[in-house]
């Protein structure tokens, strides 16, 4: 059993601070029981360190294949999505730019209006309604005379075709009348020479 | 160090916008710390070698899930664990699990006897078959990855408390088994 103020296998691997290796460099110094326990301890680290690694019968590696090989976006998009890191980053990048931007566009804020008076209210309600009604009534009356305008010229137009076409009767009329006066007049020049022809 | 973790974040990034190359590279630094581990671990080089791929491959097509590039290193072995647990899920019958002392037999490293003594890889060999495998694989990320008690605990995703107490306990273990050794002269 070890009586130094530390563990012996601290010491030999190192992982004691410089006051406390000193101190136990102190006490092995004097005591000869832990002086032969670390001696043993060494020569077992020594021994085991005899085995030497081997040197590696076939060398590791592997052939580039461009079929295997990322995309520069896919390996980008592997690297972020790979990476705790760069993934909260990123997060956190988004997250400052929705803010800044939510920042500059936001909507203004409404400005707190003083108490209205009712009078005013009802004079302003008023004027409003007037100007309503008065934009109604002339609508109203603008659609009126567009309308009236509009029958108007068809019945004028409808006068003026029938006028057209009496007058078109009127003159046929007179033509037929024309015509058979020359065949009346044909007729009695026709009947005169006649007679005038029978008494021979 | 610093600087190697600077380049390899650098090869990281040029990776993941498809450069193969880069990745190559990358491997070439990382293969074989990873494939020493799964050894290690699974006892058998054809299976660290085949499982050492499948590792640099999941990494390949994960590594855009890898947030800090500086956590590379704990981020790639965490892979190389799962699959290697995969494996020994794969090997061992339903409901049948892996006891101490029945880890599979780890060969001697094939370079082991040039430098140091074949007993000694022995020694070290058999030291670590006695421990349970989560102790064996703390000792692996510990003393031979170099990893530190935090990183070991994001690879085994457990607690640093949890993953302290392996080490230590395994190296009591191996202490037991190696300090005696040496020290009657074996080396």
């Amino acid at each position: 059993m070890s009586c130094s103020p530390f563990d012996l296998r601290d010491y030999l691997f190192g992982e004691l601070a410089e006051p406390d290796r000193r101190q136990v460099e102190a006490h092995v110094h004097s005591c000869a029981h832990c002086n032969e326990d670390l001696e043993r301890l060494r020569l077992t680290h020594s021994t085991l360190l005899a085995l030497r690694d081997e040197e590696v019968p076939q060398r590791i590696g592997f052939v580039s294949d461009k079929v295997f090989e990322p995309s520069p976006l896919g390996r980008a998009w592997q690297s972020l999505w790979g990476s705790s890191p760069k993934l909260g980053f990123a997060s956190a990048a988004m997250l400052s730019a929705a803010l800044v931007i939510f920042a500059f566009f936001r909507p203004a804020a409404a400005v707190s209006a003083p108490p209205a008076d009712p009078a005013k209210i009802e004079q302003q309600v008023s004027a409003r309604v007037t100007a309503a009604v008065e934009r109604a009534v002339d609508e109203s009356e603008a659609r009126q005379a567009a309308k009236a305008t509009a029958l108007l010229a068809a019945a004028e137009q409808r006068f003026e075709e029938q006028r057209q076409a009496d007058r078109a009767n009127m003159e046929n009329l007179a033509q037929s009348i024309v015509v058979l006066q020359k065949q009346v007049n044909v007729s009695k020049s026709l009947l005169a020479r006649a007679n005038m022809e029978e008494p021979r | 160090m610093i600087f190697r973790a600077v380049e390899d974040a650098d090869l990281i990034r040029k990776a993941r916008q498809g450069d193969v190359e880069a990745y190559n590279l990358l491997i070439s630094r990382w293969e074989k710390r990873v494939y020493n581990y799964l050894l290690r671990i699974l006892g058998e080089r054809e299976d660290a070698l085949d499982l050492s791929q499948d590792v640099f491959l999941k990494a390949y097509q994960n590594l855009r899930k890898l947030d800090d590039p500086a956590r590379f290193a704990p981020w790639l072995f965490r892979i190389a664990h799962n699959e290697a647990f995969s494996a020994f899920r794969r090997r061992r019958p339903e409901g049948e699990t892996l006891g101490e002392g029945e880890f599979p037999g780890l060969d001697v490293p094939a370079g082991a006897g040039a430098a140091f003594p074949i007993e000694l890889s022995i020694a070290v060999t058999t030291a670590l078959g006695k421990l349970n495998p989560e102790q064996r694989e703390a000792v692996i990320l510990k003393i031979y990855q170099g990893f530190k008690f935090e990183e070991m605990a994001e690879i085994l995703a457990c607690p640093v408390s949890t993953v302290k107490s392996r080490v230590y306990t395994a190296l009591d273990v191996l202490k037991a088994q190696l300090a005696p050794l040496k020290s009657r002269g074996v080396t």
